[in-house]
């Protein structure tokens, strides 16, 4: 046996299907070769480590939220979606509530701040509270030079169309701060011509980097 | 398997519905954070796929392997999940009536876990971050879960062959990214 063809039989003899010539073969090619032996204590040795790969559990209360979620929406008429999201391992939460009570209100939503940690990623929630239903909402997002949006790179601007219920509509936001500098988020929500404009200032601390 | 009963049909249909899934939350919340790598991704998959199963309750009553069926049910949904993020750069939620606070997704993977984890552990997991999620799908459920690629042609939906190609691609990858004195060091270190 060549060591070409131990490698292309490497996977098959770890998951034992090969039959008893092919595995003396092997047997006596990995005696002679110590190259192959080494690749194949290589690939045990990473077999046996993701065998004993451990998965978080879920969280207190959990259960039994997912499955009363779950029968009350069959229950109810209003269906909640749930929707996947960026993926990310999310170091903190933080929840802002965004009243839009009456939608097309005149007057200005206050700033509100949140604080971020330099470089760690971090989801932002915001409860869009909706009088009524709105269909193709347009919802645009400016984000400030320091804070990237995961995934979007460098992108600083975001638009798209969404439909609102009646209610909470939650955006998370997975940000990440790149930088100090204080700057703002603007979040701006258009619908039949009218539109409402929210600030959120960002802190930024740089915790996280100091003992590096 | 036990006739069913009178009275088990006679229950509500919720009750059914628990005590069918109840035992296989868990379950499936982990095969979730193996395909997503993320908890709060892996709450919303479960999540949507236990609203999906809910109007089906008659159907899971019917069925004898749960478990293997419950996978194939999840994978479908995340396969979705992909694409529907590649298709919409970022998901709206309708939360109904409930608390936003209630929503906040578990902090299972905070400080305290990850210093727990031996450190190379944490180099497996940031190479499975970076294979394919079909690459990273099968190889989990084969090699962590401990799945057949028989059975895996049955909850993923593939041809054994293309399951092969997939696992042994996977596995090169993993092996280039995770060099054999990485696993040496880590016996001494927990040794």
């Amino acid at each position: 046996m060549e060591c070409r063809d131990f490698t292309l039989q490497l996977d098959d003899y770890l998951d034992g299907r090969v039959d008893a010539v092919r595995q003396r073969s092997i047997q006596g090619h990995l005696e002679r070769c110590p190259n192959c032996r080494s690749r194949h204590q290589h690939a045990v040795a990473l077999q046996a480590a993701l065998r004993t790969l451990p998965a978080p559990t879920p969280h207190p209360g959990f259960v039994d939220q997912a499955l009363s979620r779950a029968t009350r929406a069959a229950l109810s008429s209003a269906h909640p979606t749930w929707r996947a999201v960026i993926g990310m391992a999310i170091a903190a939460t933080l929840v802002l509530g965004v009243a839009l009570g009456v939608f097309l209100a005149t007057q200005p939503s206050p700033v509100r701040t949140v604080a971020l940690t330099l470089e760690r990623p971090e989801t932002v929630r915001l409860i869009f509270n909706s009088a009524k239903p709105l269909q193709a909402a347009t919802l645009s997002l400016a984000l400030p030079e320091n804070v990237e949006l995961v995934g979007y790179g460098d992108r600083r601007e975001l638009s798209w169309q969404t439909d609102l219920r009646k209610g909470g509509n939650l955006l998370r936001l997975p940000l990440v701060a790149r930088g100090t500098a204080k700057d703002e988020l603007v979040a701006r929500l258009s619908h039949g011509g009218s539109s409402k404009t929210f600030r959120l200032k960002f802190e930024v601390d740089n915790a996280g980097k100091s003992g590096m | 398997m036990p006739p069913v009963s009178p009275y088990r049909r006679a229950r509500p249909a919720t009750s059914n519905f628990e005590d069918l899934l109840r035992p296989q939350v868990e379950y499936l919340y982990r095969l979730a954070w193996r395909f997503t790598g993320s908890v709060a991704d892996a709450e919303d998959l479960v999540q949507d796929v236990l609203l999906k199963l809910y109007p089906r309750t008659q159907e899971l009553l019917k069925i004898e392997r749960l478990r293997p069926w419950l996978a194939r049910v999840l994978y479908r949904q995340y396969v979705d999940s992909v694409r529907q993020r590649a298709r919409s750069p970022i998901a709206t939620y309708a939360e109904g009536e409930d608390n936003p606070l209630d929503t906040l997704p578990a902090m299972t993977d905070g400080p305290e876990e990850h210093a727990e984890r031996s450190w190379w552990r944490e180099h497996i997991l940031a190479a499975l971050e970076r294979l394919n999620p079909e690459q990273r799908t099968v190889l989990t459920m084969h090699d962590v879960e401990g799945y057949s690629l028989e059975e895996l042609e049955t909850i993923l939906e593939a041809p054994l062959g293309t399951l092969k190609s997939r696992l042994h691609r996977a596995r090169q990858r993993l092996r280039a990214l995770l060099p054999m004195e990485l696993f040496s060091a880590g016996e001494r270190v927990n040794g």
